[in-house]
């Protein structure tokens, strides 16, 4: 048998493998490019970006929990312009598909970040939306979480790029797929999901929450079965947008679970901590096990869950 | 930086807590300076998830080797491992301490296991034919590991327990005052320990005006810029990140 076909279209876009590198988790592309092959990859998601720079959160911002870690970084950024001078250049030859994530408090915010990220040509493929950030105006309350505010997010903001546009759902909801449908219908190319799980960890000696902001992300391995489970929801209500999955994935078979719950896409995150090179493993174990189930080309695992 | 497998050549229980790794595999370690460090994993799976961040003690042919507290479970797997283990690195990591000149003098000041990067500082400046003494302090004598080694090797040192059990009784930054009263020419303070002790040098070299250089630690997940995790207040900006901007910071780049 040749070799699987494991190249994927997905918002437009031709992506080599369907493993990307997740979020705030793999810097702006390259501070692990030196130990990561981004060649080897479907492709890499920044950092998010917001319109001014943010310095983020106080410090402890990170700590680990079972199979899992918290963070409160605090959306961290050097922001649109030294983003656009400093960051992009990297990217605009870096060999793969580049998806900018970007975030804001405001929906003004959202528009005018949306707007300074369009119209570059290589080196921005794509747009990620993270619309798990508090809203300033209806008092910190996420944008993520109502789906008409949500809907209308994505529509404002469709409306002021001509990018793909992946709408990135938080978890921490109680009927994802209302949210997801109310993307889908404001105008969002694809979905992902998951962004980090709420959660706190404490010092039982010191009393003292181990997080300065107390609340933080849960992220890793932990949170794979209820990343699935989200993933599966949202591509059973058959929105007809590809979905990307995301989710403590640390190998090969753990992304092959999220395209058969219904993924197009995947994308590693914390993993990248553990060994700079896990999302360039993570594709090249998926192709092997391919290989291996006789899976001519990767597109006939999404949603192929018996 | 790379990232690689290396393997245990020997382990070493030296007592109160602390165990000293020897990994050969480590030719990427080689241009490693005083102050770097190495994340290091000896375990398989993800129990710990995050690999831990290590000082590099010192380098020779294609080996290197670490200092481990063992303080919790990452720790104590590593101090627990046996020749022939694998241990996976990602490494060298960070800035050392600034390059010295001929004409400095390094006085260097530890606390506990804040040891590892002076001891490779000592080495080093030995190796160059450059006069170096180390002030170091711990709780209790059992906790002075490798002083026996770093006198035998001919550095000047002179050490501090909190219980009186080897050297002066007190701090060690007691011993740092009274070296900066006697004489501060060409003195270049680099130190590493706990945090209250770090503070109480870098007030004690700028009461004398004399140049201090610490290096840090902060909780870390990736060790290599990429997590934003591993922030610290600092003066010009906000926050610097131990793991790129340091682990070494001049000593008034931080804590405002
Ligand atoms: C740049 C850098 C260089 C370092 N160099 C060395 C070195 O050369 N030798 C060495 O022994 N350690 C060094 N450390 C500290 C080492 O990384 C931690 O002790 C280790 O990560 C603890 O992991 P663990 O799984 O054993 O403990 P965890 O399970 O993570 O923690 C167990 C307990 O230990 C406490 N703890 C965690 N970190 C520390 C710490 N840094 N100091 C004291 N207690 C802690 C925790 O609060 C907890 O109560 C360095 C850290 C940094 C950031
Ligand atoms: C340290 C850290 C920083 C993150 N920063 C962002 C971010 O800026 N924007 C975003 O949309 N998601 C961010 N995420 C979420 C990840 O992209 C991902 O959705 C989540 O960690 C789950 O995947 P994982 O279990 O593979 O890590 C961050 C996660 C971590 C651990
Ligand atoms: S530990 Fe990840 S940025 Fe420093």
């Amino acid at each position: 048998m040749s070799a699987p076909r494991m190249e994927v279209h997905a918002f437009g876009l031709r992506f080599a493998n369907p493993v990307l590198t997740a979020s705030g988790t793999f810097g702006y592309g390259s501070e692990l490019a030196g130990s990561c092959p981004l060649t080897a990859l479907g492709g890499l998601v920044t950092k998010g970006i917001s319109l001014a720079p943010r310095a983020g959160n106080p410090e402890p911002r990170i700590c680990e929990t079972a199979a899992g870690m918290l963070n409160s970084i605090g959306l961290a950024n050097v922001g649109l312009r030294a983003f656009l001078e400093e960051k992009l250049p990297f990217l605009r030859d870096c060999g793969t598909r580049v998806l900018v994530n970007f975030f804001g408090e405001t929906e003004d915010d959202y528009l005018r970040c949306a707007e300074g990220l369009s119209g570059h040509g290589p080196g921005i493929d794509g747009l990620e939306l993270n619309i798990s950030c508090p809203n300033v105006k209806a008092g910190g309350l996420e944008f993520g979480v109502v789906p008409e505010v949500a809907g209308r997010l994505c529509e404002r903001v469709r409306g002021a790029t001509d990018l793909p546009l992946v709408v990135k759902l938080t978890p921490n909801v109680t009927d994802v797929v209302a949210l997801a449908r109310a993307c889908v219908q404001g105008g969002a190319s694809g979905l992902s999901l998951i962004n980090t799980l709420r959660g706190m960890a404490i010092d039982a000696r010191t009393r003292r929450p181990r997080l300065a902001r107390v609340f933080g992300g849960l992220s890793g391995p932990a949170i794979k079965p209820v990343a699935l489970r989200l993933v599966h929801e949202v591509a059973r209500a058959r929105l007809g947008v590809p979905i990307i999955g995301i989710g403590g994935i640390m190998s090969g078979e753990d992304a092959a679970e999220f395209l058969l719950a219904g993924a197009t896409l995947v994308q590693v995150g914390t993993a990248s901590f553990v060994r700079p090179d896990a999302a360039a493993r993570v594709a090249e174990e998926l192709l092997g096990y391919c290989a291996a189930q006789q899976v001519s080309d990767v597109s006939e695992l999404t949603g192929a869950l018996a | 930086m790379r990232f690689f497998t290396a393997k245990v050549v020997e382990s070493q229980d030296l007592g109160g807590a602390y165990s000293w790794l020897c990994l050969e595999g480590c030719e990427a370690l080689a241009a490693a300076s005083p102050g770097q460090f190495a994340m290091l994993r000896g375990w398989p799976g993800h129990d710990p998830l995050l690999s831990r961040a290590f000082s590099v003690l010192s380098t020779g042919p294609g080996t290197a080797e670490f200092l481990i507290r063992r303080v919790g479970r990452g720790s104590g797997l590593l101090g627990a491992a046996r020749p022939g283990d694998p241990i996976r690195v990602v490494g060298p990591l960070g800035r050392g301490f600034p390059v010295a000149t001929p004409e400095v003098t390094e006085l260097l000041v530890a606390g506990g296991c804040g040891l590892a990067p002076l001891y490779f500082a000592a080495r080093r400046a030995q190796a160059e034919g450059r006069r170096v003494r180390l002030l170091y302090g711990a709780r209790q004598s059992c906790e002075l590991v490798l002083a026996d080694v770093l006198r035998a090797r001919g550095v000047e040192l002179q050490t501090a327990t909190e219980d009186g059990s080897a050297g002066e009784r007190g701090l060690v930054t007691a011993l740092l005052e009274r070296e900066l009263a006697a004489s501060t020419a060409g003195l270049r303070v680099l130190a590493c320990g706990p945090e209250p002790m770090l503070r109480a040098t870098r007030e004690v070299a700028r009461r004398h005006g004399v140049p201090c250089f610490l290096s840090l630690e902060s909780p870390m997940a990736c060790g290599v810029g990429a997590c934003l995790g591993c922030a610290i207040p600092a003066r010009d900006r906000p926050f610097l990140y131990v793991c790129k901007d340091g682990p070494v910071f001049a000593a008034e780049e931080v804590w405002p």
